[in-house]
């Protein structure tokens, strides 16, 4: 399956290319904000805050904890900086510190991280569904960001997670299985349930309103 | 393979590539919109990375939550100052501390306050006797030390023991460590157990330093090793008797 590469992201997303052209500041923002610089700081919020945010609200699918969870991340940021070597990108970093910071409390709510479902089950809700009388998806040629955004979020949450650091964050399932703790084939399991989900659910939105119309 | 084997088969090799799993794709129209969807949907969760805007709300308390942080950190760093001289060592430390300096003769016990003019009413009768006491002491040792190879150069020494002659020069000069550690007991009671500690390590070198001399009664190093264990000896009552003295 073909992934997208960042590259191709910067082409179509203007804003992302003038970011990286602010590239170079970052270095410096990230030194100054070690000093305990708030302009700097703010920069790297600036900077980093829709990542930061749109993971913690696909993960949590909940608008207030996302806001918790990214203050939550960015005062760790703020609390850890001077601990970064600079040996892997500052987003990566961040990126990961942030998943910590979500995994972290999902745990405290006792929600399941992974689905302990078995990798062997071939239930009946991962056969295709045919009786919806939609189209597939991919005659259509494109998913709608909200209805894709929608579909995640009425994912059930063991699902979401993996779906969310693979598909959405780009993290390997080798990354996945350290960060949440799983083995490699339950990521790959897991991502695929969720994927046949995100499908039955996307279907779903698509017949409910063409039924309205 | 059938449409629920390819199914499972895609948890592994998602992009359904595999050779069989190619030739059920090619003959079922099925699994391959199904294949085709997942990776539509695969491609199209990138979208969400950058997604949504957190409200300005967010900055707000963090903004405020740093200042907090800051303000905190800062008050524990002006209160950090009242720690430099809050804790008071105990009398132990500057006992170690004086035993070291005096071994190395690096300090000298305070002559003003030994007054060796004997006072009937004083109830420190026990320590104007430590000074001739200590004195007899090292005497005694210095005898020994001579005597010892004095009768070891006429080869006389076995029947005599001068390590016994020097014991009990000091029994005679009334100098035993139950007096010492009663004594410091009665005068500074916290110190007991230090005393305790250090007259049996003393003792325990001078048992040893006396074996060494014994067994070899020409070893110049034995005999120097010897002298210091007593000297050390002495030194503890003297220190006993400066620190009973008010
Ligand atoms: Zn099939």
């Amino acid at each position: 399956m073909v992934r997208p590469e960042k590259a191709t992201l910067t082409d179509r997303d203007p804003q992302e290319r003038q970011r990286q052209g602010s590239e170079l500041n970052e270095a410096e923002a990230i030194e100054r904000a070690k000093q305990g610089d708030a302009q700097a700081f703010q920069a790297l919020y600036d900077k980093h805050k829709r990542r930061v945010y749109s993971l913690c609200l696909r993960m949590t699918a909940n608008t207030a904890e996302a806001e918790d969870l990214t203050q939550e991340a960015f005062l760790q940021l703020y609390r850890k900086i001077a601990t970064f070597r600079g040996e892997s990108a500052f987003s990566t970093w961040l990126h990961r510190l942030s998943v910590n910071v979500v995994l972290m409390h999902l745990r405290k709510k006792s929600l399941p991280v992974v689905s302990l479902e078995e990798t062997t089950q071939g239930g009946e809700e991962d056969t295709p569904k045919k009786d919806f009388g939609a189209e597939d998806l991919a005659l259509a040629g494109s998913i709608d960001r909200l209805h894709l955004q929608k579909a995640v979020d009425d994912l059930p949450p063991g699902y979401r997670t993996i779906f969310v650091l693979h598909d959405v964050e780009g993290y390997e399932h080798n990354e996945i299985a350290t960060i949440v703790g799983c083995s490699i084939g339950n990521s790959k399991s897991q991502l695929h349930k969720a994927r046949m989900k995100l499908r039955d659910l996307l279907k779903l939105n698509r017949a409910e309103k063409a039924g309205k119309s | 393979m059938n449409c629920v084997e390819l199914q499972e088969s895609l948890a592994e090799i998602e992009d359904g590539s595999r050779a069989d799993q190619r030739a059920h794709l090619k003959t079922c129209a099925e699994c391959s919109a199904l294949v085709a969807d997942l990776n539509l949907i695969a491609s199209s969760a990138i979208d969400l990375r950058e997604a949504e805007e957190p409200s300005p709300r967010v900055w707000n308390s963090i903004e405020i939550a740093v200042r907090q942080l800051e303000a905190e950190l800062n008050l524990i760093a002006s209160s950090a100052i009242e720690l430099r001289e809050a804790e008071e060592p105990s009398p132990r430390v500057w006992n170690s501390i004086e035993i070291a300096l005096r071994q190395e003769g690096l300090i000298r016990p305070p002559r003003s306050s030994r007054s060796l003019l004997p006072s009937l009413s004083s109830r420190w009768a026990w320590a104007r006797w430590m000074v001739p006491a200590a004195a007899v002491l090292l005497i005694a040792v210095g005898v020994y030390v001579r005597q010892h190879s004095l009768a070891q150069q006429l080869a006389t020494d076995l029947a005599t023991h001068p390590a016994s002659a020097a014991v009990s020069d000091v029994a005679i000069a009334g100098l035993n460590d139950d007096d010492l550690l009663q004594e410091v007991s009665e005068q500074t009671p916290a110190m007991k157990a230090q005393y305790a500690d250090n007259l049996r390590s003393v003792n325990e070198y001078i048992q040893d330093a006396k074996g060494n001399v014994d067994a070899n009664p020409n070893d110049e190093e034995a005999r120097r090793s010897l002298l210091e264990a007593y000297q050390e000896k002495a030194m503890l009552f003297e220190l006993a008797m400066d620190r009973t003295q008010p």
